[in-house]
């Protein structure tokens, strides 16, 4: 028995946000280690390394997005909600409509750049918030009000 | 009874006993600085009465402000004088109410109620503490608060006074204390503290070391250290059986009510007694624990999951102390009113997940003993640093343990999994009380074709796992624990599997 992936992509822009976010990372990682490590001598690492370690971010850059892009997918039902998110681990979160407590739109400094914005829905136990990063913003909205909607007509208190 | 009336009421005034006197426990600090201050001068002024007056009059004062009440819906507590609080609940949120009396409390009769709302804060000025009731009154209370007595009502009996006894404290059981980590902890934690207080009062500076590094020659490594040893295992032992019977003396499970409808009532303790009392609808699952140390005893402890507690008071949810492995699987039954899920023959998570704990194990272990052996080919770490060779066998040890433990089984309504070793988990929860499910596999998993299962819950530890299971076998637990739920997002046309046959039928 098997589960199908969930029907919907997310937006092709989330490959350049997530792009964005790493090379940041990845250039202020780079410029604390070949800058301020001989400059104070805190940290003396061989140039080798400091190229090797340039090399194995980019190429993190590079990959991490597309990788992410093929694996984050989500879908929405009358009764439940289904996200499949990251990429070196792989994670499905199935969490049922009458158990949603909480349905939550963010949009981070770096994702306003591309329109987009991430809808959080969050169950009353703390392992199973169901996130779905890089949706185009006004469908983020449609469906967090949506979801917050049909979580509404679901009698219960969610424990 | 005088509860619902609605009328605002004071504690009972035995509180004017034990608030003043806390109050001056409180300001210790500051009577000894005038203590001190005033022996100094040589003469006593009229204001040092001050130092013991202001914190009886405010012990007074709290008293005199703090009200509560409890009308047909929610229970009120007001207190302070100038910066005024209300705290107010509707009754129909309070899931839990704890009894707590310390020492004083107990010789005065009293007892503390807290009602526990699962509130997330953690601010103790946000807890509903009614501080200082009689005991009776206290029970009354509960007993209302908890709904016991109107489902009494509704079902035409009287409210059964004896409640069904389902296990109490055998001082045998210190026997286990030892082999938890207790001791451990309570012995780490007397250190820090006596080492801080040495270093606060410069004790590390007068410290002679050339003396006693002197001294120490006198005597020889085989003697010293095998006596260390003996010293070090003594006073372990010794903390762990102080802090077991203080924490767990008089240790009772009782079960009021109807059956399914009633509450679970937990009582312990040496010096402050705790009764805690958990809804039955609440409890949603059980966890057997069985540390290694406990095992080797053949030991367990037990707790509930417990949906709606609050987090920092999961703590309170065990069900039976370190207890033989007997009574605790009896519990366990009793709580979950059937005793198949713990005593069912699990399923095995297959050949893939046993390899996966051995190379989890052995891989790093392998890395620190090639590279320590590198070292000391290359003369840079003296040769005794080979003893970590010993970690190889340990390592297999631990990998063949925690293969052992794998398993699942979904058995009357309850998913039930155990794993670990050093921290042997079997744990059962009702599918009920399942609110979600996580398949979260690493590549290295995929490639194995394993998966780890995660249904969540709203209790205790907030999940519970099944460790490395084939795929196949992962989706289909969850199918046939949740069908409509899953069933949505299965690949291809609906299946049945012969599981749910075998259950339907």
């Amino acid at each position: 028995m098997q589960l199908r992936e969930p029907s919907r992509r997310v937006s092709p822009r989330a490959r350049l946000m997530w792009a964005t976010t790493a090379a940041l990372e990845a250039v202020l990682l780079v410029a604390v280690v070949a800058v301020a490590g001989p400059v104070s001598g805190w940290l003396p690492l061989p140039w080798w390394l400091v190229v090797l370690l340039g090399v194995v971010a980019a190429a993190y850059v590079v990959v991490m997005p597309v990788w992410r892009y093929r694996v984050h997918r989500w879908e929405v039902t009358d009764t439940a909600v289904y996200t499949q998110t990251g990429w070196w681990v792989r994670e499905r979160r199935i969490a049922p409509m009458s158990r949603i407590q909480t349905v939550d739109h963010g949009e981070g400094a770096v994702a306003r750049l591309f329109g987009l914005a991430t809808v959080t829905v969050t169950t009353a136990s703390a392992a199973g918030a169901l996130e779905i990063v890089g949706l185009e913003r006004d469908g983020a909205l449609a469906l967090a009000e949506q979801l917050a909607v049909r979580a509404d007509t679901v009698p219960g208190d969610a424990t | 009874m005088s509860e619902p009336s609605g009328e605002w009421q004071r504690l009972d005034p035995r509180m004017l006993l034990v608030l003043p006197v806390r109050e001056l426990v409180r300001f210790l600090p500051v009577l000894l600085a005038i203590f001190v201050a005033g022996t100094a001068s040589g003469r006593t002024d009229w204001w040092h009465g001050l130092g013991i007056a202001i914190p009886v009059g405010l012990g007074l004062l709290r008293y005199l402000t703090t009200f509560f009440r409890i009308t047909a819906t929610r229970v009120e507590l007001r207190r302070g004088l100038l910066n005024r609080h209300l705290l107010s609940t509707p009754l129909d949120r309070v899931r839990t109410v704890d009894l707590t009396a310390s020492p004083t409390h107990r010789v005065l009769g009293l007892t503390t109620v807290r009602i526990g709302t699962g509130t997330a804060s953690t601010d103790d000025e946000d807890h509903l503490d009614l501080d200082g009731l009689p005991v009776e009154r206290a029970r009354e209370l509960r007993a209302e608060l908890l709904h016991l007595a109107t489902a009494d009502a509704a079902a035409g009996t009287t409210p059964e006074r004896d409640d069904r006894l389902v296990v109490r404290f055998d001082p045998a059981w210190v026997r286990f204390a030892p082999f938890t980590s207790t001791g451990l902890a309570l012995a780490a934690g007397a250190v820090g503290v006596a080492v801080q207080a040495v270093n606060t009062l410069g004790g590390f500076q007068r410290l002679d070391t050339q003396g006693l590094a002197e001294d120490a020659s006198g005597w020889s490594v085989w003697l010293a250290l095998p006596l260390a040893l003996v010293g070090l295992l003594v006073v372990v032992t010794a903390l762990a059986v102080g802090g077991y019977v203080v924490t767990n003396w008089a240790f009772s499970l009782t079960h009021a009510g109807p059956e399914g409808h009633g509450a679970w009532h937990l009582r312990r303790g040496l010096l402050t007694t705790r009764e805690t009392s958990l809804d039955d609808e609440r409890v949603s699952g059980v966890r057997l624990a069985q540390p290694l140390g406990l095992r080797v005893a053949r030991g367990a402890r037990v707790s509930a999951i417990v949906t709606g507690l609050d987090r920092e008071e999961s703590g309170s949810a065990l069900l039976a102390p370190p207890c033989p492995r007997a009574v605790a699987t009896d519990v366990a039954a009793e709580v979950l009113r059937t005793d198949a899920p713990l005593s069912a023959a699990l399923v095995d998570h297959g050949p893939a997940a046993r390899r996966r704990r051995y190379t989890r194990a052995l891989v790093p272990t392998a890395v620190v003993v090639a590279a320590v052996a590198v070292l000391v080919g290359l003369d840079l770490l003296p040769g005794w640093w080979l003893v970590v060779v010993v970690l190889l066998p340990a390592a297999v040890l631990l990998a063949g343990d925690r293969a052992a433990a794998l398993g699942h089984a979904l058995v009357d309504g309850h998913l039930v999994a155990r794993s670990g070793s050093l921290d042997r988990r079997h744990e059962a929860l009702a599918t009920r009380g399942v609110i979600g499910w996580n398949l979260r596999a690493s590549w290295f998993q995929r490639r194995a074709g394993l998966t780890t299962l995660v249904a969540t819950t709203a209790g205790g530890p907030q999940a519970v796992t099944v460790l490395d299971v084939p795929l196949d076998v992962a989706v289909a637990l969850a199918h046939d624990a949740q069908p409509d739920l899953v069933s949505q997002f299965l690949d291809g046309p609906p299946l049945v599997s012969p599981e749910t046959i075998a259950t339907a039928t």
